[in-house]
């Protein structure tokens, strides 16, 4: 039962075959992670998104319409279930940086070199591009009054517009739309609701911000809920200006006069190793519902 | 002076207390208000349809947590036998203090050591999009090493010298004493840190976001991605509103009582020693 190994060889002969079995997994290991890997366009397309709720979810599935309803009349996101879910714009960008066959979507405001932006129907995603619309993907900030807006809330719009305004809308990564004069009125005051809007939201508090030090008079206050609520509460008067991160609907344009104080650009990214240039709208439609599995399902359409 | 010790020693009995009546104050009518076989047996979860089903979840955790436990256990226990009974002590002045480094490493740089350097890894060798199951067992695997490796070794350790001794009198090797000798004698205190270790692997979250996926569905394989619960409630606790954030507490409870149950069971495992 029990054997008697002599103690030196046994040792000596264990140590050998711990060696090699430690360098084959080291080299394994080295090994996978060195190999560089050639694009094999019969992949599977590995689609990233972002959790329920994110104001960029809900941006990028309204404007690309990865949405239906269903027989209860609910909207239902149709975005693939198959999809990574990343809570958060950087780990969307590694995610996609690490993963040749990765598709995602983010705010042009945080776009940098590591991933490559898709062009959408042949036009690159910019500033000038989202600017004059050419670019598809991209969705108004919008700040809707009625029209007894009060005197404050009329001059905060101003200076939203104004150069000034300009300027913290540009430092805060979104496409300005307007570069109007503003001058300070002395002595206002007063109190402004705004409300609305979770995606507007951080710009606004910036305007706030950047507001206040020039009017130190007026109060604002600034509520975050959605588009939806924003719209109807500036409607009913309990805001002074509601805010948007989507167009209007025409029911509400018979209460609310809107006003667009800022594009947000919404850059779908891939790794740098993939080759695709350019895909259409409808193509990015599919690869989120998950219609197209590969990346040949994707470059077989021409692009345009 | 008494009275100062008294009260230290109930401030944590107190927040325990106070957990766990918020936990179940809230995570209890939600649980009611969607139903309780819908919640904890839906496979549906979209929020924004009012779908509330963490089945999805409970396995992702139960098959994550698995996962760790197949990696960290064969791995964790062969370490505590060589750091107690094969190390030389130089060797041993390096491997301790590295095992208890391990331990301090916070979890958001493990989940970014696994994202960059792991989620890479597995797609490559394995298939699949990498960030799987099998990536966040990898991780958790690792993560969980030194509880395991320093509650056996100590369990190993504290057995009598006679029984090593009676061993190798009986003709058997330093190998086989080890083996099948001191380890069967500190089996409780080694079962001890396995359930150390399934309780920081089930509860472990930021790590697990990072290479999980999250997908909130029942996976069909060990290459894809689950979802989970704690995965769930902190992806979504920012955004969640009215029944939603509730159904994101009652998943807090839910976690709960899988830990209580986990600690419960290491209570006895000790009791039995």
């Amino acid at each position: 039962m029990f054997q008697c190994v002599n103690s030196d060889c046994g040792a000596c002969l264990n140590r050998r075959f711990y060696y090699v079995l430690f360098t084959a997994f080291l080299s394994c290991l080295l090994f996978g992670c060195a190999a560089s890997e050639t694009f094999n366009p019969g992949a599977e397309i590995v689609l990233v998104s972002r959790e329920d709720g994110s104001g960029t979810r809900g941006a990028f599935v309204d404007v690309t319409g990865i949405r239906a309803e269903d027989s209860n009349g609910q909207t239902v996101d149709l975005t693939s279930i198959e999809a990574i879910i990343a809570n958060g714009t950087n780990i969307v960008m590694t995610i996609v940086a690490q993963n040749p066959y990765a598709i995602g979507y983010i705010s042009l405001g945080s776009l940098n070199g590591t991933v490559k932006a898709l062009d959408i129907d042949g036009t690159e995603i910019s500033v000038e591009t989202i600017q004059s619309g050419d670019y598809r993907l991209s969705r108004p900030f919008i700040a809707a009054t009625r029209s007894d807006v009060s005197l404050a809330a009329r001059d905060f719009l101003n200076f939203i517009r104004s150069g000034a305004g300009r300027e913290v809308i540009q430092n805060a990564k979104y496409v300005a739309v307007s570069d109007g004069a503003y001058e300070v009125t002395n002595g206002l005051s007063g109190k402004v609701v705004i409300g609305g809007s979770s995606s507007v939201s951080p710009v606004m508090e910036k305007l706030k911000e950047a507001y206040r030090v020039l009017n130190p008079g007026v109060e604002i206050e600034i509520q975050q809920s959605d588009s939806t609520t924003g719209m109807l509460n500036a409607a009913e008067g309990i805001l002074d200006i509601g805010m948007a991160s989507r167009p209007l609907k025409d029911s509400e344009k018979e209460a609310l006069f809107p006003i667009e104080i800022a594009h947000d650009g919404i850059a779908v990214i891939v790794n740098r190793e993939n080759p695709l240039e350019s895909v259409s709208f409808d193509q990015v439609k599919a690869i989120f519902e998950g219609l197209a599995l590969t990346w040949d399902d994707v470059s077989v359409a021409p692009p345009r | 002076m008494r009275v100062v010790f008294m009260l230290s020693a109930l401030i944590s009995v107190l927040a325990v207390f106070l957990i766990c009546v918020f936990l179940f104050a809230n995570g209890f009518p939600a649980i009611a208000k969607i139903g309780a076989g819908e919640f904890l047996l839906g496979r549906n979860w979209r929020p924004s349809n009012d779908l509330y089903g963490i089945f999805p979840m409970i396995l992702g955790s139960l098959y994550v947590t698995a996962g760790a436990v197949l990696v960290g256990v064969p791995i964790g226990i062969l370490s505590a036998l060589f750091l107690a009974l094969f190390c030389p002590k130089s060797l041993y002045r390096l491997v301790k203090p590295a095992i208890e480094l391990l331990a301090g490493i916070p979890s958001v740089v493990y989940g970014f050591f696994g994202m960059v350097v792991l989620v890479p890894w597995v797609r490559r060798s394995f298939g699949g999009h990498g960030n799987s199951i099998l990536t966040a067992s990898l991780l958790l695997g690792v993560m969980i090493l030194p509880t395991i490796i320093n509650v056996s070794e100590s369990a190993i350790r504290a057995v009598p010298r006679s029984y090593y001794e009676g061993g190798l009198a009986l003709g058997s090797s330093h190998e086989r004493t080890s083996l099948f000798i001191l380890l069967p004698a500190a089996k409780s205190g080694v079962f001890a840190g396995i359930v150390l270790g399934i309780g920081r692997a089930i509860g472990e979250t930021m790590a697990v976001i990072m290479v999980a996926g999250n997908q909130p569905r029942l996976p069909n394989g060990i290459l894809k991605g689950v979802r989970t619960l704690t995965a769930n409630i902190v992806i979504e606790m920012g955004y969640a509103a009215e029944l939603h954030r509730e159904a994101l507490i009652a998943t807090g409870a839910v976690l709960f009582v899988f830990i209580l149950i986990i600690n419960l069971s290491f209570t006895l495992v000790n009791r039995r020693d």
